[in-house]
């Protein structure tokens, strides 16, 4: 018999494997290569290089992080409970000796990894189209923060959503919800209102870390390494409750069979 | 015998609904038969044993272990749930050693075991293609396969032969029989009783989220014998037959099912069967057949849960 560390990477290995095949994995790749169509549509109009350059760092903060990668995360870290509970499978994991918090960690690294095989795409594919196509050359900077970020918000993310997985039969439903309002609508409002979202971290993690173009600047932006922090924290901590919550709960659907 | 799995007034609601109600059984060494209709509350309970649900009321133990428990006990159990459903992008061969891996053995042992366990199901053949294009049959088969892989005291089979071939229900049969005599513990749980009965006396009947009857099988046919036995005869004189079986003191009712077809009611089947021959000689009536209706388990069981209404 073996330990933990292998139940763990066993779990996480059968997580990733599951979430990078079949029909959801094709749509997730198409839904991922919007952002590269839509700045090599914007190259095919020729613009001036330096806009041509600035198109894709503001797609990433615009449109990437905020609703690509998120939907990404959102739909892979609810189908590691919440999918397989109402199928009916999680049973074949749950119901034998491996710990439960084991079950959590390894489907969220395995969740994690496999967001990650689809959105660093999503993120760094612009980047590299808006280069070629003749755009003004990024400094290293750049895409180096860009894969950093969106590393960070498959963290964070991850951990939030699989979480709500575990706590709501309506977690696709609220996560929607909760990345298309809580997201996009508390960073208008004034104040530290903001700092209550996680891409208000992601912006500031942005902000220190490029000096020039669209991604640097945010107003009202925390330090990098404190945005660093609560962007690992968030995810941590989602995943600690997370653990939690499985300890105690029906992982089987509340019906009886017809 | 020692009870595997004791049960005390064990109620599971699902909102409104009673999926248990106050079930109260013990499960004995060897194979049990867990038998009743559909929605009787049998997969409810086997989700308690897996500890995939936790019971609203009542004490519930297996192999002397509250049954809402994870972690290192668990190993000890396999439980092959009811529905289908699988991870379909898996090969049979990749889903037994990953859920053995996940159970905690070495690649190497994981590899040996889900061989095994698959030779034993009969998939050894089809151990390499993906669970998506595996009939029921075989699902059935794969299910089994990583219930035993792991070699558990207690085997849980929920519904085990709902969809298996003839061919196969036979060769599983004889495999949980085989499981059964190396020391191993089944319950096993069945709507279609002749399966339970051709592989077990020891049976717990259930209707209704209860316990209706367990024990022996030939217990629960004594049991049943105070009860009315439903019997049809058929004649061409219902009215003559009925009118010289309606001076039995035991006979409870009579009712002329149609033309030719008569129901009898008997607190007694044995007096009835042995007394009939000698009523249609002294009477001179004609009896063409006789058919009762306790002939096999789905009386015995209608008896049982009717008695409870």
């Amino acid at each position: 018999m073996t330990g933990q560390l292998d139940r763990l990477v066993t779990v996480a290995w059968m997580a990733f494997r599951g979430s990078v095949q079949g029909l959801r994995a094709i749509g997730l790749a198409a839904f991922a290569l919007m952002p590269t169509l839509i700045v090599a549509g914007i190259a095919s109009a020729h613009p001036s290089a330096d806009t041509l350059a600035a198109s894709a760092p503001l797609l990433f903060e615009l449109l990437t992080l905020p609703i690509v990668a998120m939907v990404i995360i959102l739909v892979l870290s609810v189908a590691q409970f919440r999918n397989e509970i109402d199928a009916e499978i999680l049973v074949y994991l749950s119901a034998r000796s491996v710990g439960r918090p084991t079950l959590v960690v390894g489907k969220y690294l395995g969740a994690t990894a496999a967001a990650l095989v689809f959105v660093l795409p999503a993120s760094l594919l612009p980047l590299a189209v808006a280069t070629l196509a003749g755009g003004t050359a990024y400094s290293a900077s750049v895409p180096a923060a860009v894969a950093v970020a969106a590393v960070l918000a498959t963290v964070a993310y991850g951990g939030f959503f699989l979480f709500l997985g575990l706590a709501t039969r309506s977690a696709l439903l609220v996560g929607l919800l909760f990345g298309f309002l809580w997201e996009e609508l508390l960073p208008l409002l004034p104040g530290d209102v903001p700092r209550l979202t996680v891409i208000f971290y992601l912006r500031s993690y942005l902000s220190g870390a490029v000096s020039s173009g669209p991604l640097s600047g945010y107003g009202g932006a925390v330090p990098l390494t404190l945005a660093l922090s609560v962007l690992v924290g968030i995810g941590l901590v989602f995943v600690v409750v997370g653990s939690a919550v499985l300890r105690y709960l029906e992982t089987a659907p509340e019906k009886e069979s017809a | 015998m020692t009870a595997v799995v004791d049960a005390e007034a064990v109620t599971k609601r699902y909102g409104e609904v009673l999926g248990l109600n106050g079930f109260s059984a013990s499960f004995a060494e060897g194979i049990t038969g867990l038998v009743g209709p559909n929605g009787a509350g049998k997969s409810t309970l086997f989700r308690l044993l897996a500890g995939q649900l936790k019971a609203d009321q009542g004490r519930l133990t297996l192999l002397g272990q509250p049954a809402w428990g994870h972690g290192e006990f668990r190993h000890r159990v396999g439980y092959c749930p009811e529905s289908p459903a699988l991870f379909d992008w898996m090969t049979g061969n990749d889903l037994v050693t990953t859920l053995l891996r996940v159970d905690g053995f070495s690649r190497t042992e994981a590899a040996e075991r889900s061989a095994r366990a698959m030779t034993e199901v009969g998939l050894t053949q089809d151990g390499d293609r993906r669970v998506r294009v595996y009939s029921k049959g075989m699902r059935q088969r794969v299910k089994i396969a990583q219930c035993i892989a792991h070699d558990p005291e207690l085997i849980l089979l929920d519904e085990p032969l709902n969809g298996v071939d003839p061919v196969g229900r036979a060769s599983l049969s004889a495999l949980m029989r085989q499981l059964s005599s190396a020391g191993h513990h089944l319950i096993v749980s069945s709507h279609i009783l002749y399966e339970v009965e051709r592989l077990t006396d020891q049976i717990v009947m259930i209707a209704n989220g209860q316990a209706i009857a367990q024990g022996d099988l030939h217990r629960i046919r004594d049991l049943i014998d105070s009860r009315p036995h439903v019997i049809d005869l058929e004649t061409p004189d219902p009215r003559g037959l009925a009118r010289a079986l309606g001076a039995w003191d035991h006979v409870v009712s009579i009712e002329f099912v149609d033309a030719g077809r008569l129901r009898v009611m008997t607190r007694s089947p044995d007096t009835f069967y042995a007394a009939l021959p000698g009523l249609v000689v002294t009477e001179g009536l004609t009896v063409r057949s006789v058919r009762s209706a306790d002939d096999n388990l789905d009386a015995v069981f209608r008896y049982l849960s009717e008695g409870r209404r």
